[in-house]
This record gives structure tokens, C-alpha cells and sequence, in this order.
């Protein structure tokens, strides 16, 4: 099948962030730098070829974005100014856009005052409801279980919970389809799925390829880029667990002693995010790393939202800590302002959502690349017969 | 009558001064240049033997005029580079110390020996010496020869009235050198006048043209011809006649009401100015604003009607008139041009679809279309555009047709490139809303800063699709219900080899370079194309304006692809080239030409069957020893010394003077003696 060319796709691409598709001629210097380029998976070239002549179903059926984590090396190296590594940042919003049915991805990569408004306005809500709906102020002491029944929050946890889960699925159904069904000219066996499982819990747990791409880097200062999104996410996924599935256990009225796993652990989470965030914070506004000297709106409300969320718990802990019932009340509200907009937009349709989407890209392509052997070995399995 | 000091009598002593040079090392790493130098000194005539680190350095030719001077040398061997690097040199050398430079003879022992017998120090010496020997036996024989001096016409023809014709015309009359230029066609500016902005300038084409042809048309010692061809010529370098044939213009130039008569013409011809995307009639102007600004007939449309007459009796005269011009010059200069390769039917969907069009006419187009509007093609609003390159340029044969002449156009015409490039951002700064495709083999944007419109091109948001010769792009009918007439299917070697679909409203063939037809020009003036058909020059480095015919030099495009800016330095060096020539009303060429002996001459006239050159020889009624007969007789001015005479001779007559037969045998002697020599001594 040939392919037609369409002059807008690039138009749109471009929407989605700052690299310069037009200006590439194509030499190949990005992939030839690439640590993660291989024979199936000749990106960033060969994804930017594609934007150029505009194929679409190309790229919706592409895991390349995916497999990039944007080292720059890319971009240092591009003769034309490029930014290659931008390109495929730009590709990861879109593709995010492209999984979503809602439509709303689409407008929060590529309208500010969507992406922005939505945040604000249902942080207000959720704020006004959590007003309205909050029990009665005992200003004798910090009682918070009284002013916010951990019960009823915990309901709206998990009424949250399966808000999220609903559009994720439905998201990942659609990647799914787009690149193990339209992308592949035979279906895979199923059986695949549940063997080349670990891949995805590996990955998901150590994202262990990032290594590769901050090895031999001349930039690398103190800690590596992904031992801190690593700590990052262990911080993130340790609160949303405590939170979610053990707020019962995780928001109580009774001050544990130190040592107590509730603090302890609490204390950990908190504190690898205020050090995640804040550094892709100050990376971003000193721009001194590749990764960082490009900032769509999407990439600043993420790492903004996890610090203000964790400002405002360290807030509510320390208010509690020493017994100022009205500040803890209020703070609290505040924090869920925050929350809410993160888990309710962030994830299923922001930037959050990569860390699902990445994941999944590495254990489809595992899949892609078991059932290429497979189909080759049974290719020459007969003729060895003979 | 030579002059007294080259007056060597028979029983005069030879004295040869032998020189071996190490030319830095380049030599005598390999050769022994002492042993040369030894063994030499103890041959026969041979006065001094000495060697220098670089005897092309003033110390070394000091060393040899003091020779001369000093030491009575009367001959000077040479063994160093080739001869086409400093032979002339060494002849300076030898001049300025008295001597008749033709007494000196060059042995290349750099080239044939030193540099292509790395590793075998004994055997390179060996030949050296043998060489040297050998350059000795001829020098031995060596004759004081005197340059051939030809009085020169202080006078240029310049045959095309394009830019390259106009600058060559202006270059040499600045020079005080007459210059006749002809022009076929009617006006002057040739195909620049067809163009639009120009790269690198980025200004319009005819505004520089316009200036150039002002100084041209006013400078006093320029005469210009226009509908005119040349039709004869005879003689040579210095002294060529030629005859032109002036065509009459039928129109007077202070005919007034232009429009009206323009406007009476009934007949409706192709306009080639717009490449035939508009009429024009048959009394015309090529444009507004052309020179010379008088109309013009066309005298192969015209029907004779009368009508323009009715119009303006007195300025128009319907009898067409042939006159023939005499001119006698020193010196021609071909700036005959080019034209764009017309594509075969069907090759991309030419002239099957009316949607494809070649990249002149598209810049007629943009020209006739107006900018800051909607841009318009035979109705329909453009909003795709397809470029494709390398159209009648680049032909692999087996993959492309030959042309009529059975050739194909293997070459680049490496304007089209940038041409192509330059036009896309023209495209985009006027219609922003068009899409291009620029469908190529490969981007050759090699001048100076061209790289540039590539670079903007991808800027302006060009798609660029890469092709393979053997899986070029093709172009069909879209199918129906599609917006755009036309597709663009081709295999897009940027993207893995994957089969791609560009519909488009307008497909851009970027045609290369065709050299104008002018068969009838070269037999006249008996140049000769290469093989690509255009013209050829002597050679491409070192004589890169001049012909195989002296005095006959070329300019432009006419030699091969070249842009405005590449034509009009060709057309200078051309013009400096004239200068040169006839710049000191006489012309001096080498003295190598045949020379017969009427004592042995029989007058069979077999050389003068064997010459491949006009002019060369001929025999002529002689008086000897006071009878007449006939005899062979050779006018230096027009022989080469290629020698096919001597070797027809069937008397032995004819020479080549300072390459005799005598001085041949004495060399291929010592060399066999060399040879011999060797064989015993191993």
C-alpha cells in the first residue's frame, strides 16, 4: 500500500512542541548517535521522515516515541537544528493524543488555556464540595478524621479510582490496537502476552533502559536522571497506594510515634518527591541538560503539581504535628485542590500518562520482536527437516 | 632571414650544457641524479653536466644562462618534470641568455620515471640516463627555429547576443578591439531576458541584463547584428573573413503606434519568450521593455496580409530582404547558448497531461500570474505543486530513452537545483498557502551559498522526496473524486524505500541543459562538440575558454551548463582571451608546423589528401631553379603539426619543424643503444 502524503500532519505536530521537523534533510546523524536505535526501531529518523510526508497511520502504529528518553544526544548532534530529541517528545504528546478517545489529551497539549482552565476549575470544585460537604470544625484540637470523615474521602478515592481506570483501559485498549493490531500484518499469539509479561512489570518497576541512555554522558551531575525518576516514582506510587487502597491507615487523627511505617514511609515519599520535583523544577528553569532546555505547559504543570501537593501534605502533617486545628483544615482543602486535577486529569490525559504508555510500548515491542522469531524459526524449521 | 647569432654553420661545434634536476627530492629520491649527472658529463658535445635542487628556481636558470654565456653552451638538455609545466620556462631561460629558445629540448624523467618507479632506485637511474641520452641525440640535431607572427584584425566576432555574448562584446571593445556581435533571433538578452528574480542576487534578471545591454548597444566600438547569422568563414587566427547574412526587420524603429499595429496582426503564433503558455502575433516585441525596442516580423509566421501596413504604411516594409555583411576579424567568440530539454511525450505525463509543465515555463507562469493572488493555471486555483528534478539531466542509459541522436544526457546540468530551490521560496513568499513536493535524485545546490535556498526551502516547509534513477517517480491521472487532477507515485528513499502518493494540480519538470542547434555553425567554423553535444574546449583545466582551433573561443553556456553568474566569468575569460590575441595586432604561434623540401617534393599531392585541416596545405605553382612545377606548400598559420602529411609523403619531403624525422631516428637510436647497452652490462 502505498502512502498518501498529507502537508498538515507536520502543522499539527508542531503544535505539540518545539522541534523543527521541516528543517531535517534526513542524514541520519540522530539515529546513528542514538544508544537505542536498532535495524526495526531506526528512530528518531525515521520518525521524523514520517511527520514530513505526513503518515499518519505510520505513526499511530509507531513505538518508537516510547522507546526514547530524550538523552539530547540527538539533538547535539542534528547539523540542521532540529532538535531531533524534541521531535520525539513532541511525538510522545501526540500519540498520548491519538490513544485518547475523550479528545481531552488533544486540547491540553495544545490549548494553554484549556489545560490550565480545566486544573483550576475542577480544583475549585473540588474545593467547594469539600467545604460543603465537610463536617463539623473542632478547633479544640486537630481533628481532621471529624472535619474530613477519612471514610467519605476514602469512597471518593475510590470512585476516582475507577474514573481512572475507565479511561486508562479504554486508552490502552486503543494503543493497543493501534500498534499490535493495524501496525502488524498477522495478529500475535496470544499466548505472548503472558509470556513476555515480566517485561512489562520489569520495566514498569526499574525502567532500567534509561540507563543506557545516561551512561558515558559528559552532563551527568551527582545523581543520574533516572535514579531520580526512579526515586520520584517510588515516592509517587508508595502515596497513591496509601492513599487509594490504605487511607484509612494512612490519614488518621492519632500522632504515631516516629518510628511508626505510617511515618516512616510517609516521610520517604515526601520527601523523594519535593527532590524530584524540585529538581526537574530547577532543571527546567536553568535549561542545562538536554531533557530540560525545551518546556511544553505539560511539562512544568507535572512536576509543579507533585511539589505543590507535596508542600501543602508536609503543610497538613506539620499543622497537625503542632496542633493548629484551623490551618490543618484548610490546608487540607487546599492539598485536595491539588490532588484531585492530578489524578483525575493528569494521569489518564496529561503527562502523568507515560507512565503507563512506556511500559506498555517496551512489553509490545517484546512481544513484536518474540513473534518475529518465532515466525522466522518456523520459516526455516521445515527446511531443516529435510 | 634568421638573425646572425642563430645562424649555426655545419662544422659549428655542438656545445650541449646537460641539467638534471632533483625537483626537491621528487627526483632524486629516486633517481640517482649524480650518476645521470656523471655519465652524462663524459658523452659526446657534452660541455657541462650539473644537477640543482630545482632548476626551475632563478638560481637554476641563472646557473644555465651563465652557461650559455660563459661556457659557450649552443644546446641545453633538460631532465626535470613534464615539459607542459615548465618548458617554457627553460625556453625564457635560454632567450634571455642569447640563444634561440627552440635550441633547448626538456626530457621528462619526473612523470615517465621518478614518479612511476617508486622502489627500484637502480632501474629508474638506468632510464634516466637512457632517456637523457636520448634527449641528447636530438639535441645534437636541434635547428634554431623562429615563432610564427601573423598580423591580427584588431577586430572580434561575437556570435550570440545573450548575456555571456553581450559581456564577452563589452569586455573586448573596452579593450580597443572592434567587435561585430550577431544575434539570430530579433532581440538581444537571450534566455536570462526569459527569467524572473535570479539567485544570488535575488533581484529581477532583466534589470542587470537591461544595464549590460545599455553599455553595449551605446559603446562606439560595438556593431550588433541582430537577425543575423554567420554564414562563411575562412582564414585564421588573426585573419578570419566571414560572411553574415542580415535578415531585414521589415519595421522601422521610429514606427509609433506599436499597439495598433500589434494589435492589426491576424496571426496567432506560440509565444517562445512564454514558452508557448501565451499567443503572440507576428509582428511582436519578445517583451515589454526589449531590446532593440523596435517590433520585430516574424518572417517564418507572417502571412504577407498587409494589415500592420494599413495600420502604418511608412514604418513597415513586408519585403522580406537578405544582405550579406564582409567582416574580417582576428578572433570569434561562440556564445551560442543553450536551451532548456524539451521532455519526450509521456516522460512524467509531458503533453499528456496539460498539468505538467517544465520549470522555464513555471517561471513564466509565476511571471504572467501576478503575485500576492490566488495562483492560477489554466483556470484552476494551485494549491500543490510537484518538483521534479533531474528531467532530461542524469540519464543512466538502459534506464532512460536515448534521444533522437541515439545519446542519452548523462551529465548534471547543475543549475537546475538551485533554480528549482530558488523558485520554491519565491513560490512561498508569494502564495504562502501552496504546498510543494520537491521529488529528487540528489540536491547539488554547489555554488557559493546556495546551500542556502535548500536550507530555506525546507524552512518554507518543501517536501522533500527522494527517488532512485531506476525507480523514478511517475506521474498518472488522479482518480476521480480527488481534488488535485494529478498524482505523484514514486518510491521515497528517505522513508525506508516506501511507496508514496503526492497528489498535486501542477507538476514542475526541472529541465536540464541542451546545447543550442548550431551543426551548421560548427561546420562553418570546424569546432567540435564533446559527447555530451556541447562544445568543446581544448582542455578543461588549462585551456578551459579556447577551441582546438586558434582564435576561435567560447563563452556561456554554449560550452556547457552553467548559471548566470558562471556564463558571464566564462564570457570575461573568453573576452580576456581576445584581448590577449589581438591585443598586440599580431599573433605568435609555436613554430612546429610542417615544412617541405622542394628539392624532394614531387608534387604528388598525397599530403594534401591526408590533411584533416583546411587550409593547411595545398600545392601551388613554384618556380625552382627557374622552372615551374608544382609543389607542396604549407601555410603555417593553418597546420598543426599533426604530422599526417609527413607520414603520406612518399619522398620523404615534409618535417615537422623541431620534431624532424631525422631527430625521431637519432633519439629512437639511443635509446636502442641504451637498451643494449644495459642488456650487456647485466
Amino acid at each position: 500500500m502505498s502512502i498518501r502524503v498529507d502537508p498538515d500532519l507536520l502543522l499539527e505536530i508542531k503544535e505539540y512542541g518545539d522541534g523543527e521537523v521541516e528543517t531535517c534533510f534526513n542524514c541520519g546523524n540522530c539515529t546513528a548517535i542514538c544508544p537505542f536505535t536498532t535495524d526495526d526501531y531506526p528512530f528518531p529518523r525515521n520518525m521524523i521522515r514520517l511527520v514530513q510526508i505526513g503518515a499518519k497511520d505510520k505513526l499511530k502504529q509507531s513505538i518508537d516515541p516510547w522507546l526514547c528518553y530524550y538523552c539530547g544526544d540527538c539533538s547535539q548532534t542534528c547539523p540542521r537544528g532540529a532538535e531531533p530529541g524534541e521531535i520525539m517528545m513532541s511525538l510522545r504528546r501526540w500519540l498520548t493524543a491519538q490513544y485518547d478517545w475523550t479528545g481531552l489529551a488533544k486540547k491540553f497539549y495544545t490549548s494553554k488555556a484549556w489545560e490550565i482552565g480545566s486544573m483550576v476549575v475542577l480544583g475549585l470544585l473540588v474545593a467547594f464540595l469539600a467545604l460543603f460537604l465537610s463536617g463539623p470544625i473542632v478547633t479544640d484540637q486537630v481533628e481532621l478524621n471529624t472535619f474530613a470523615p477519612v471514610h467519605i474521602i476514602h469512597i471518593a478515592d475510590l470512585i476516582l479510582a475507577g474514573f481512572l481506570t475507565f479511561f486508562i483501559a479504554t486508552n490502552v485498549f486503543r494503543m493497543h490496537k493501534n500498534i499490535m493490531w493495524d501496525g502488524m500484518d498477522k495478529k500475535v499469539p496470544l499466548k505472548l502476552y503472558f509470556t513476555e509479561a515480566w517485561e512489562l512489570i520489569l520495566h514498569t518497576l526499574t525502567q532500567k533502559r534509561w540507563i543506557q541512555c545516561d551512561e558515558d554522558k559528559e552532563e551527568k551531575e551527582g545523581i543520574s536522571k533516572w535514579l531520580t525518576h526512579l526515586l520520584m516514582m517510588s515516592g509517587y506510587g508508595l502515596m497513591l497506594i496509601m492513599v487509594v487502597f490504605f487511607l484509612n491507615w494512612f490519614q488518621t487523627d492519632e500522632i504515631y510515634s516516629f518510628w511508626h511505617p505510617q511515618r516512616l514511609l510517609g516521610y520517604y515519599a515526601t520527601a523523594v518527591l519535593l527532590f524530584g520535583s524540585g529538581s526537574a523544577i530547577w532543571g527546567r528553569i536553568k535549561k542545562n541538560t538536554q531533557l530540560h532546555r525545551f518546556s511544553h505547559l505539560s511539562d512544568w504543570i507535572f512536576p509543579i503539581l507533585l511539589l505543590a501537593v507535596s508542600i501543602t501534605g508536609i503543610l497538613i502533617h506539620s499543622f497537625r504535628y503542632f496542633g493548629l486545628p484551623i490551618a490543618t483544615y484548610y490546608t487540607y482543602i487546599i492539598h485536595l485542590a491539588f490532588v484531585a486535577p492530578m489524578l483525575v486529569l493528569e494521569v489518564p490525559f496529561g503527562k502523568w500518562s507515560h507512565l503507563y504508555y512506556r511500559p506498555l510500548a517496551i512489553y509490545f515491542q517484546a512481544i513484536k520482536e518474540k513473534a518475529k522469531q518465532e515466525q522466522a524459526s518456523a520459516k526455516t524449521a521445515p527446511a531443516s527437516a529435510d | 632571414m634568421p638573425e646572425k647569432k642563430d645562424l649555426q654553420k655545419d662544422n659549428e661545434d655542438i656545445r650541449i650544457g646537460v641539467y638534471t634536476c632533483y625537483c626537491g627530492g621528487n627526483i632524486s629520491d629516486i633517481v640517482d641524479c649524480e650518476k645521470v649527472r656523471e655519465l652524462t658529463e663524459t658523452l659526446p658535445n657534452v660541455v657541462v653536466s650539473r644537477t640543482d635542487m630545482s632548476m626551475c628556481s632563478d638560481a637554476g636558470q641563472a646557473m644555465i644562462e651563465e652557461d650559455i654565456r660563459k661556457h659557450g653552451v649552443n644546446r641545453v638538455v633538460i631532465g626535470a618534470c613534464a615539459p607542459s609545466l615548465h618548458e617554457q620556462t627553460f625556453r625564457g631561460a635560454v632567450a634571455r641568455a642569447g640563444l634561440n629558445p627552440f635550441l633547448y629540448y626538456h626530457v621528462g624523467i619526473r612523470e615517465q620515471d621518478s614518479w612511476v618507479h617508486h622502489g627500484n632506485h637502480e632501474a629508474a637511474t638506468e632510464k634516466a640516463i637512457v632517456l637523457m641520452n636520448s634527449g641528447l641525440a636530438k639535441a645534437r640535431l636541434l635547428k634554431p627555429l623562429k615563432p610564427i607572427k601573423l598580423t591580427a584584425q584588431k577586430h572580434a566576432l561575437v556570435i550570440g547576443g545573450g548575456v555571456a555574448g553581450l559581456r564577452s562584446a563589452w569586455d573586448i571593445a573596452n579593450q580597443d578591439i572592434k567587435v561585430t556581435l550577431v544575434e539570430k533571433s530579433p532581440f538581444l538578452g537571450g534566455r536570462m531576458a526569459q527569467l524572473e528574480t535570479v539567485f544570488p542576487t535575488n533581484k529581477p534578471a532583466r534589470d542587470s541584463l537591461h544595464e549590460l545591454i545599455e553599455k553595449v548597444i551605446d559603446h562606439p566600438s560595438i556593431t550588433i547584428h541582430t537577425q543575423a547569422e554567420v554564414k562563411s568563414m575562412s582564414g585564421y587566427i588573426g585573419d578570419f573573413n566571414i560572411k553574415i547574412e542580415q535578415i531585414s526587420r521589415g519595421v522601422s524603429s521610429e514606427l509609433a503606434d506599436q499597439e495598433a499595429v500589434i494589435d492589426s496582426c491576424p496571426v496567432e503564433v506560440s509565444d517562445e519568450f512564454n514558452y508557448g503558455l501565451k499567443t503572440r502575433k507576428a509582428i511582436y516585441q519578445a517583451y515589454p521593455g526589449n531590446f532593440p525596442s523596435t517590433l520585430a516580423i516574424d518572417w517564418e509566421n507572417c502571412t504577407l496580409c498587409g494589415k500592420c501596413e494599413k495600420v502604418n504604411s511608412s514604418g513597415i516594409d513586408l519585403k522580406k530582404k537578405s544582405e550579406i555583411i564582409d567582416v574580417n576579424v582576428g578572433a570569434v567568440v561562440v556564445a551560442t547558448g543553450f536551451k532548456p530539454y524539451e521532455p519526450r511525450q509521456g516522460e512524467y505525463g509531458y503533453g499528456d497531461f496539460k498539468e505538467v509543465i517544465t520549470l522555464p515555463q513555471m517561471i513564466r507562469l509565476l511571471a504572467l500570474n501576478g503575485k500576492d493572488k490566488a495562483l492560477m493555471f489554466k483556470g484552476r486555483t494551485v494549491r500543490n505543486i510537484g518538483l521534479i528534478h533531474c528531467v532530461g539531466s542524469r540519464h543512466v542509459p538502459g534506464i532512460h530513452e536515448p534521444q533522437e541522436d541515439g545519446k542519452v544526457n548523462d551529465y548534471c546540468s547543475r543549475v537546475c537545483c538551485t533554480a528549482t530551490l530558488h523558485m520554491t521560496n519565491d513560490i512561498r513568499q508569494h502564495y504562502p498557502d501552496v504546498n510543494m513536493y520537491d521529488v529528487y535524485e540528489d540536491i547539488r545546490t554547489y555554488g557559493r551559498n546556495h546551500e542556502e535556498y535548500y536550507k530555506q526551502a525546507s524552512e518554507n516547509l518543501v517536501r522533500f522526496v527522494r527517488f532512485q534513477a531506476a525507480e523514478g517517480p511517475q506521474v498518472f491521472a488522479s482518480e476521480n473524486g480527488n481534488d488535485q487532477p494529478l498524482v505523484i507515485k514514486t518510491k521515497d528513499y528517505l522513508t525506508a524505500g516506501l511507496d508514496i502518493e503526492i497528489p498535486v494540480d501542477l507538476v514542475v519538470l526541472s529541465v536540464g541543459f541542451m546545447p543550442n542547434p548550431i551543426e551548421e555553425l560548427t561546420k562553418i567554423l570546424k569546432i567540435n562538440p564533446g559527447n555530451d553535444r556541447f562544445l568543446q574546449e581544448v582542455h578543461p583545466k588549462l585551456r578551459p575558454v579556447e577551441t582546438a582551433v586558434s582564435g576561435i573561443i567560447l563563452a556561456g553556456t554554449a560550452q556547457g551548463p552553467m548559471n548566470i553568474q558562471e556564463s558571464v566569468t566564462a564570457a570575461s575569460a573568453a573576452a580576456s582571451k581576445v584581448s590577449v590575441l589581438l591585443g598586440q595586432g599580431q599573433v605568435e604561434l609555436e613554430p612546429f608546423v610542417a615544412d617541405v623540401d622542394h628539392d624532394k617534393c614531387n608534387g604528388s599531392g598525397e599530403c594534401v589528401q591526408v590533411c584533416p585541416y583546411e587550409d593547411a596545405i595545398s600545392l601551388e605553382e613554384v618556380t625552382i631553379n627557374g622552372k615551374v612545377c608544382k609543389r607542396a606548400v604549407v601555410i603555417p598559420a593553418n597546420c598543426v603539426g599533426c604530422g599526417s602529411c609527413v607520414s603520406a609523403c612518399p619522398n620523404r619531403a615534409i618535417d615537422i619543424q623541431g620534431w624532424t624525422l631525422g631527430q625521431y631516428e637519432s633519439m629512437v637510436d639511443a635509446i636502442a643503444e641504451g637498451m643494449l647497452a644495459l642488456e650487456v652490462s647485466a
